[in-house]
């Protein structure tokens, strides 16, 4: 990102932050859920758009994240924010396992590998009955005010800070993460996965690492969502969910943390719009991700970003 | 009941199982051993193929009528999908394929539902195969017994068709190296319609072949579209005897699972691929990694 | 040499490979000293490539021994084989094409980086490792295009950008495969003027794959000669240029 688009980022944060004073309460729910939504996209993007893992099963994170914190919040009385950090920590646990076992292959059978793993734990969820309530879900989930009987959070503004805090929080530890040395090796991985090997990496350790750290990400964002929504059932976990967050960050510009962010703003929107207008929205949904293949690969914030730059170059070699 | 006749009649069960199955994994796995597509769209076509095939039969009055043009239809539908939109994103990379086949199935599963709307519609068998035989003094419906046999007649012409015939020939070279292929003369694109053509047309017969059995419902695509990718990445992607095999597999672990194991039959599919992909990261007939 | 004819710094022996029945590597016995340049050469097929992936663990040895400073590394994973001190070029050019030369030279140094796992200490581990990375670069006269994305360097550039990102890792031996392969005549004889320059200042260990003759016998002190999996023959240019069973293999297994 470059250094121009800075305060851009700070101006959109500041807004968001006083969105709540001018929003009406329908209107703050949408956003609320298009920024636990944009976190769950952005913590995808490690994968898939800086080290080129393509998860077929990003679902298992959210699952996990929303029955982990909703189990938490139903039966052991817990306080939101350890519940939700708990859950995400559990979740980055899990996919240290998840991560072990799916790098062991590449490519194409690495994205069947996640699947495997986020239909494994869809089946679970629904003959896991005890915990999970099986086809119903968990449900009736608290906003357990804490810790130290702190309550600002539960209420439904407070609640839409928390969540822009862990997407701030997220996005910033992301942002560094790629501008690390450690992001420099998930680069060359995307680019080259064999030299990055020649060169005497171990990779698997890194794919491993940037698993677990995407995982707990949106484990994180699944964990928000069950206290948000009041509930978590077996759709977190289906693969339709995978296959969505996948195209959020393609619509809105995969390797940059931004676009995703961006594309599950839009797929929200979309969602919502069109479902008013007509009730054949999912088609035109699809018509439109198929159009920004073909016409906009690059994306949402790739497009933005490519009229600023195409403007300035206009403008520094104009008279 | 007696052990012998309830075993005969669950193995006759998971054959006909499998052979649905094997019709939805060929085709996704002749697909993507030519072009390295994973086609997301393809439990759409198999859904397709139900319904085109509903109405068909009702138009008709003919379920054997149905049955050959319905896959024709979605085949065709295929073939102009690859014409008109595949076709222009072979230099890009994998998740374009994604995206794009993605969007085919949410395009596809909406104009079904708009179409025949959100109830399941039966879809009589033809009265020829309505009734029940007895296996072993088993009551068990014929209809079953003639998905086997289906099942069998297809397996051993596609692999003709792949063995013996021209375009058979153009598709196994195309698979092995299509820069190659392309310069020895072999017109990489039509090869390419055809068998995205082909291997929708073969979706859409698995689908109008199980209508009769789990009826047509906006449902069947979701669930059928991870059995079909269980099954070409237990066989190995690409290819033909894995997608038997692995549909075999899987149809025995369904119905063998569903009986003895019902709370876990869904988790030991998975458990099964797992285990595979742990010892072969490329199927079991696999070449890749 | 400049040491001791004991110390061999990279030493094979009856290193043997086999893939069923085919043998590419027979009974493989050669010793490297330090600061010298010894090329392998032989027609298609002789197991030049083999070689190399043997020594630097891509591909296990069915038998024999490879010893690297005085310490046994048959078997250990690549990764620690090239963190002892041995790195490589490739045949077929292999860079990130979308980092600039000098983020790819960066990325090569900072994996011999000691700290490079430790979290916080990114800055530091960019400096150090972009300071190497600047040295390999001037090495090889690519200062001046270092800020272009590697995929649009000339292919002259982007082999020489290989060994630089080789030279970057600090290596005890640069193990090069064929570095003018793919090239004209003209780029041929650039980067190998610029190879030995730096050969020349830099009085590196280096083991090279080569077929242009022309190309070894300018670079190479020492050569050996592979043939079908065997060493026919091992001694300096002249030598090997006059012995009758190299012509023979040259012209009865030429390609």
């Amino acid at each position: 990102m470059s250094a121009a688009l800075r305060p851009l980022l700070i101006v959109v944060v500041l807004v968001l932050a006083l969105a709540p004073f001018g929003l009406p309460p329908f209107a703050m729910t949408l956003l609320t859920e298009a920024l636990i939504l944009g976190l769950f996209a952005m913590s995808l993007d490690l994968m898939f758009g800086y080290t080129r893992l393509v998860s077929f099963g990003h679902a298992a994170a959210y699952g996990l994240g929303a029955y982990a914190s909703g189990w938490l919040l139903l039966h052991t009385g817990m306080p939101l924010l350890f519940a939700v950090f708990g859950a995400a920590l559990l979740t980055g646990v899990v996919a240290i396992g998840i991560g072990w076992m799916c790098t062991l292959a590449t490519g194409v059978s690495f994205s069947m590998l996640t699947l495997a793993f986020a239909q494994l734990l869809y089946a679970i969820s629904f003959k896991w009955t005890s915990v999970t309530g099986g086809s119903d879900g968990l449900a009736g989930i608290p906003r357990t005010p804490g810790p130290f009987g702190f309550a600002a959070l539960t209420s439904k503004i407070g609640f839409y800070y928390l969540v822009l805090a862990c997407l701030v929080g997220a996005f910033l530890l992301c942002f560094a993460l790629v501008r690390s040395p450690f992001g420099a090796v998930l680069r060359g991985i995307r680019e080259n996965e064999a030299k990055t090997i020649a060169l005497g990496y171990n990779t698997r350790l890194y794919k491993i690492a940037v698993v677990a750290v995407a995982y707990a990400l949106g484990g994180l964002a699944g964990a928000l969502y069950a206290p948000f929504a009041g509930f978590a059932n077996t759709e977190l976990l289906f693969w339709l969910l995978s296959g969505q967050v996948l195209i959020m960050v393609i619509v809105g510009g995969s390797g940059t943390l931004v676009g995703p962010i961006l594309g599950a703003a839009f797929f929200m929107l979309m969602e919502h719009q069109l479902s008013s207008w007509t009730e054949a929205w999912a088609l035109y949904f699809g018509l439109i991700f198929i159009a920004f293949v073909l016409f906009a690969p690059q994306g949402i914030w790739g497009l933005a970003t490519g009229r600023l730059q195409m403007g300035r170059l206009r403008r520094a070699s104009g008279p | 009941m007696s052990t012998v006749a309830f075993l005969l009649t669950q193995v006759v069960n998971a054959l006909s199982q499998s052979a649905l199955l094997f019709f939805l994994g060929v085709g996704l796995t002749l697909i993507f051993g030519l072009m390295r597509i994973v086609n997301f769209a393809h439990g759409a076509l198999y859904m397709l193929g139900a319904f085109v095939g509903y109405s068909l039969s009702h138009w008709s009055g003919n379920f054997w009528i149905a049955l050959v043009v319905a896959p024709v239809l979605v085949g065709l539908f295929g073939a102009a999908f690859e014409f008109t939109i595949l076709r222009r994103l072979y230099r890009r990379d994998a998740p374009a394929f994604l995206m794009v086949t993605f969007g085919l199935a949410l395009v596809v599963g909406e104009a079904v539902r708009l179409t025949w709307g959100s109830d399941a519609l039966q879809v009589p068998a033809p009265p020829l195969l309505a009734d029940v035989i007895f296996l072993l003094d088993e009551p068990f419906p014929l209809y079953r017994l003639f998905l086997v046999a289906t099942g069998i007649v297809v397996a051993v012409a596609i692999w003709q068709f792949l063995e013996r015939s021209r375009l058979g020939l153009l598709i196994r070279a195309t698979s092995q190296n299509a820069d190659m292929a392309s310069a020895l003369g072999v017109d990489v694109k039509r090869v390419r319609s055809s068998v995205f053509g082909i291997g929708c047309g073969l979706a859409a017969l698995g689908g109008m072949l199980a209508a009769p059995l789990v009826t047509a419902s906006n449902g069947m695509a979701a669930t059928v579209i991870i059995d079909a990718f269980v099954i070409v990445i237990i066989g190995g992607m690409g290819s033909f005897l894995g997608s038997l095999i692995g549909a075999l597999l899987v149809g025995f672990v369904q119905v063998f699972g569903n009986y003895y194991l019902p709370d876990l039959a869904l988790a030991f599919m998975y458990l099964v691929m797992l285990a595979i992909l742990m010892v072969r990261p490329g199927g079991l007939l696999g070449k890749e990694a | 040499m400049h040491r001791a004819p004991d110390v061999a710094l990279l030493d094979l022996d009856g290193v043997t490979r086999r893939y069923g029945a085919l043998v590419a590597l027979d009974q493989v016995a050669m010793r490297v000293e330090e600061g010298e340049v010894r090329a392998v050469i032989g027609p298609n097929g002789a197991g030049k490539t083999t070689l190399f992936n043997v020594i630097t663990g891509t591909v296990k040895p069915t038998a024999g021994l490879i010893r690297f400073a005085d310490q046994a590394i048959t078997g250990l994973p690549s990764h620690q084989i090239c963190r002892l001190g041995i790195s490589r070029t490739f045949q077929i050019t292999a860079l990130f094409p979308e980092m600039s030369a000098r983020e790819n030279a960066r990325l090569a140094a900072q994996a011999r980086h000691p700290r490079r796992w430790q979290p916080f200490a990114g800055a530091r581990i960019f400096k150090e490792a972009q300071a190497l990375a600047d040295a390999a670069l001037e090495q090889l006269g690519l200062s001046g295009i270092a800020d272009r994305p590697a995929g649009l360097l000339s292919h002259g550039d982007q082999r020489l950008l290989e060994v630089a990102m080789a030279m970057a890792q600090q290596p005890r031996v640069l193990l090069l495969d064929e570095p003018t392969q793919g090239l004209s005549v003209e780029e041929t004889a650039q980067a190998v003027d610029t190879l030995a320059r730096f050969l020349q200042a830099s009085r590196m260990t280096v083991l090279l794959v080569e077929h242009d003759m022309e190309v070894v016998f300018r670079l190479a002190h020492r050569i050996t000669v592979l043939h079908r999996g065997a060493v026919i023959a091992d001694g300096a240019p002249d030598e090997v240029k006059a012995d009758a069973r190299v012509q023979d293999a040259y012209l009865g297994g030429l390609d």
